[in-house]
């Protein structure tokens, strides 16, 4: 069976576990020289923090009216980041789409790490980050609990909520591949997985309601997925500042998620499935299709820009019309145009199916929508205050150096999460994969056929 | 091309089934022509005698209802295309593409509406300058007219690919994963992307304009993912009405098949409360009266509270409630039931939506109104009959339906 | 008279599940499988039930939703804070706050539900596992009396059987 994998077209289901566990032995010293400068410039990064906890706000660049800019902007983009995950591992299993298998562990895994990070924006935002608590649930000194009409207390319930069920799902879909793991491995690994496994054997019981447990987690996580970015483009909405108050923002802001969060999932599967040897697991069936979802989203986010700019032509509000005229026009109007490149130009490309299958293109298609959808958020947020209802407030804003390296580390911290993740538990559902082997041999054999020709 | 796909066009061209005109077609026809003959005599009495404000009305809620579900359907059969779905082989393409006919008659019938306009565009009668560039009639009707033009063409051009032999035999190639043959990737696309332009537009100009102050981004979207889900469950309701009258074994009697048009059903309706609440919500809390009125007007003004609150209830709770449950969405007499109410729930939506602004004290509903719908009834249904034969013809085929069902 | 458990593999799911059927007609013993994947085949030969762990996710939506109302309702009326002219009972903020619950509360009954059913965390493993069973095989153990393991025996052989094993118990 030691027949080179690259040219398998009929892959087993030994095949699936040999390659997703070769992934999973003892990695070298590159890897490990990769996670230690994530982890380094997390400590960096740590340290920009507690000088800002020490000295207080004061540090960043946040000046009136600019309260909100570089930290929210990160929380909106890590949790939009987070919501491909979840389209990919619960809508698409409701759609019975055959393509998620062989990505969607991925994908969900992104979905923890980028929540995780997303969550710590909140905090780092908070002057007195140790009363982060009044968020929940919980009355203080006098009585009085936290005011549930207040957006914010709705974040933190639909983030918290989020990151729970997430890692449930998650951790449900990886129990069947630890157990298999379990059998593979020797040494603390095999303790290790043993523990994680917590006994699991594969028996019909077993299955059955597992099966049924996971078609409802997934039913779950459906509109869980469209109620979180919903939340989260609320916290703006339900303001009536200029350029926030507009009845499109929820599913704009939720198609905006997935859009970055299936160009994240590309981004980083591109590489990886070089770097971890698992080309034939991943076919260029696989990205076609998760190009196309970029596109879809491509097209929907446009449309939710051009709607937003028509409406406020239309309207004739003369506040609203000269917060716009700032965002395209203004001293920042270079972001307003590099975002629509990268977001709506750009991705247009993904119309050639040979652009699809290119992974070469795609992948620099798709680090210029992360680029584009972190600017869109910038612009909207920090953008629409700079040029509010009383021009004698109007102001601009720079970004510190904390709050820059903050943003760094941010990235750090997920790649580096992302990395240790992928080397210590399957990156690859193998129980999912070996369920649709079917497609999968197509999809190889459709890959071979294309090169072929 | 696989051997798959070229299996399948051989066994297409094979079993291809013969046109056949049904008994039901001609009865159907017979009904459809009188009751368009009712509507077109109560429109044409109440123009002469003085009840043209609300002859008008029905004449544009009914439009936008009947040409939401035809195009809504089209777009289902687009989607389909573009979702890969095989899991009703041709049929559900043939439904979803059932309706088309009536987009051309709609398109000649919104160019009826110029006759109208001073009873429909508020703005006619009491300009508004700082919006004249684009409340203005010529502008108004060229592009709408334009985009329901192209919108129907499209949808035709997308329709003769779809029934072409090489769509059909990919619709029937159950266990491949090539994409659909090259022209459907073009029209299909295109379609969709067409019917949110052009519904967003309608939206905002028959619907929006209504009430020339107010204001929603998200009312396009709203509109047509409303449209959307009337043209599914238009289909939803004719496969369980087809089902027992094409004998025993047409595909709609398959559990599997059913079970898809109601999660279907179920999931876009929730699709829409989620919009209807989107919307709701930052109007709600941001309490601007330039945008609170139009809510106001429908959700706390008598008479029409009562009817908003049917609207929820017909197109969002009913179908949340009684589709949960799979045993009820594999019930083609529930879930006939659950879609026809929704249908009439859409068509309900449209009338709120429309007619407080035009008539904001009482409820102009009675005979004329009543007799003009159904003359759009009768107009919707005389279109969907040669459409209608090809979903039975596709249903009994006995073609082979993608095995990941379930 | 004693039991022993008769252990065989099968190298399809199709195979097994015919096995099964067998086995459930010549009401012999009874027995337990194993799969690498969840096995609608199999499910069907065994006749299982729906699983129950529907009822306990949707109470934990249902006392999610609860939840949600109590929290909300009752902080306001324990200090009735007029804050911007909102009402006091203000639904459309509260059916976020219960929406949220019922997801978080509906998903972890699941979890826990779908743990405790099928008896995980265990720390035994049950006899007759085998890791191939996780890999690419399908196993069938049948506990019946010493005097039918032929005819177990000979079921199994006949509908596919790669391997057919004989334990005590």
């Amino acid at each position: 069976m030691a027949a080179a994998p690259k040219t398998n077209t009929e892959p087993s289901y030994r095949d699936i576990d040999r390659s997703v566990l070769r992934v999973m032995e003892p990695a070298g010293r590159a890897y490990w020289a990769w996670v230690g400068f994530c982890f380094t410039l997390v400590g960096i990064a740590a340290g920009f923090w507690a000088h800002q906890i020490y000295s207080g706000l004061g540090v960043t660049g946040l000046r009136q009216p600019v309260m909100w800019a570089i930290y929210i902007t990160n929380f909106v983009f890590w949790v939009g980041i987070a919501h491909s995950g979840t389209l990919i591992s619960a809508i698409l299993f409701l759609f019975r789409t055959k393509w998620r298998t062989a990505v969607y562990r991925a994908a969900e895994t992104m979905t923890i790490f980028a929540v995780a990070t997303a969550g710590l924006f909140p905090l780092i935002h908070l002057g007195r980050v140790w009363f982060f608590y009044w968020l929940l649930p919980y009355p203080n000194e006098r009585y009085l609990q936290p005011d549930f009409r207040s957006p914010l207390v709705w974040d933190a319930f639909a983030v918290s909520t989020y990151l729970t069920i997430s890692a449930l799902f998650w951790t449900m879909g990886l129990i069947p591949d630890i157990a298999n793991a379990r059998e593979a491995a020797t040494g603390w690994r095999k303790t290790f997985y043993t523990v994680l496994a917590m006994g699991w054997q594969g028996t019909d019981r077993q299955w059955r309601h597992y099966s049924m447990a996971y078609l409802l987690m997934a039913g779950l996580a459906t509109p869980l997925v469209l109620s979180v970015h919903s939340v989260v483009s609320w916290d703006f909405a339900m303001a009536i500042n200029p350029g926030w108050h507009s009845t499109i923002f929820a599913p704009y802001f939720v198609a905006g998620a997935i859009f970055s969060g299936v160009a994240m999932v590309i981004t980083l599967l591109i590489p990886m499935r070089k770097l971890l040897g698992i080309e034939d697991l991943l076919t260029e069936w696989h990205f076609d299709n998760l190009a196309k979802v970029v596109l879809l989203t491509s097209l929907v986010v446009s449309y939710a820009y051009i709607t937003e700019a028509f409406m406020t032509w239309y309207a004739g509000d003369p506040i609203e019309q000269t917060t716009f005229h700032m965002r395209y026009f203004g001293p920042w109007g270079w972001m307003y145009w590099v975002m629509v490149l990268c977001n709506c130009v750009i991705p247009l490309l993904l119309f050639s199916p040979r652009i699809r299958v290119n992974l070469r293109a795609l992948w620099v298609i798709t680090i210029f929508v992360n680029i584009g959808m972190w600017f869109e958020r910038f612009v909207i947020i920090a953008g629409s205050l700079t040029a509010n209802f009383e021009p004698s407030q109007w102001a601009s804003y720079r970004p510190s150096l904390t709050e820059i390296m903050i943003t760094v580390g941010s990235f750090a911290w997920f790649l580096g999460l992302f990395s240790l993740f992928s080397r210590f538990l399957p990156i690859i559902s193998m129980t999912e994969l070996k369920e649709g082997i079917v497609w999968l041999r197509k999809a190889l054999k459709r890959d071979r056929v294309r090169a072929a020709a | 091309m696989s051997t798959n796909l070229q299996m399948a066009r051989r066994e297409r061209a094979v079993m291809k089934p013969q046109p056949v005109e049904s008994v039901a077609g001609t009865t159907m026809r017979a009904v459809a022509g009188a009751m368009i003959v009712i509507g077109a005599i109560a429109f044409g009495l109440a123009l002469m005698r003085g009840g043209a404000a609300i002859a008008w009305e029905a004449y544009l809620v009914n439009l936008l209802f009947f040409l939401g579900v035809a195009q809504g359907a089209v777009v289902a059969s687009a989607a389909f295309y573009l979702t890969q779905a095989k899991w009703g082989g041709s049929t559900p393409y043939r439904l979803g593409e059932a309706f088309a006919p009536f987009l051309w008659v709609g398109f000649f019938l919104f160019f009826g509406l110029y006759f109208g306009r001073s009873l429909i565009f508020p703005w006619v009668t009491h300009p508004i300058p700082q919006k004249a560039a684009w409340l203005n009639i010529p502008f108004l009707f060229a592009r709408d007219g334009i985009g329901l033009g192209v919108i129907a063409a499209a949808s035709f051009a997308f329709i003769r690919v779809s029934r072409g032999d090489d769509a059909q035999a990919w619709t029937i190639a159950t266990d491949d994963i090539e994409l659909p043959p090259h022209s459907i990737r073009f029209w299909a696309p295109l379609v969709a992307v067409l019917f949110a332009v052009v519904y967003t537009l309608i939206s905002f100009d028959l619907v929006m304009s209504l009430a020339p102050v107010w204001r929603s981004t998200l009312f396009g979207w709203y509109f047509f993912a409303g449209a959307f889900w009337s043209g599914l469950t238009a289909m939803a309701l004719v496969a369980t009405v087809m089902r027992g009258r094409l004998g025993d074994h047409n595909l709609f009697t398959n559990p599997t098949v059913m079970h898809d048009f109601g999660k279907m059903v179920f999931a876009f309706s929730v699709f829409w409360i989620y919009l209807m609440f989107a919307q709701y919500i930052v109007i709600w809390y941001g309490d601007l009266p330039v945008e609170t009125f139009f809510i106001v007007q429908r959700v706390h003004h008598m008479p029409w509270s009562p009817l908003s609150v049917a609207c929820l209830v017909l197109i969002w709770m009913i179908p949340f409630v009684v589709l949960m449950s799979v045993r009820t969405k594999k019930s083609p007499a529930i879930l006939g039931t659950v879609s026809a109410l929704g249908l009439i729930g859409i068509w309900l939506e449209r009338y709120v939506l429309v007619i407080p602004s035009l008539s904001l004290d009482a409820i102009p509903f009675g005979p004329t109104q009543f007799l003009i719908s159904i003359g759009f009834v009768g107009a919707f249904l005389i279109c969907a009959v040669p459409g209608l034969n090809r979903v039975a013809q596709a249903a009994t085929s006995g073609e082979p339906v993608g095995d990941d069902a379930e | 008279m004693s039991t022993i458990a008769i252990i065989s593999s099968f190298a399809d799911d199709a195979q097994c599940a015919h096995a099964i059927e067998e086995l459930r007609a010549a009401k012999v013993g009874d027995f337990n499988t194993f799969s690498p994947i969840p096995s609608h085949r199999i499910e069907h030969a065994i006749g299982l039930k729906k699983s129950p762990v529907r009822w306990i996710v949707l109470m934990g939506g249902i006392s999610g939703v609860l939840t949600g109302l109590a929290i909300t309702i009752g902080t306001t009326y324990e200090w009735r804070l007029n804050a911007g002219g909102k009402p006091l009972l203000s639904w459309p903020p509260f059916i976020i706050i219960c929406f949220e619950l019922m997801v978080l509360l509906g998903g972890i009954f699941g979890f826990l539900g779908v743990l405790g059913l099928s008896g995980i965390p265990a720390a035994e493993i049950a006899p007759g596992y085998d890791g191939r069973f996780g890999e690419d095989r399908f196993g069938v153990v049948v506990r019946c009396d010493e005097d039918e393991a032929a005819r177990v025996e000979s079921i199994m052989k006949d509908s596919g059987a790669e391997e057919v094993m004989r334990e005590g118990v």
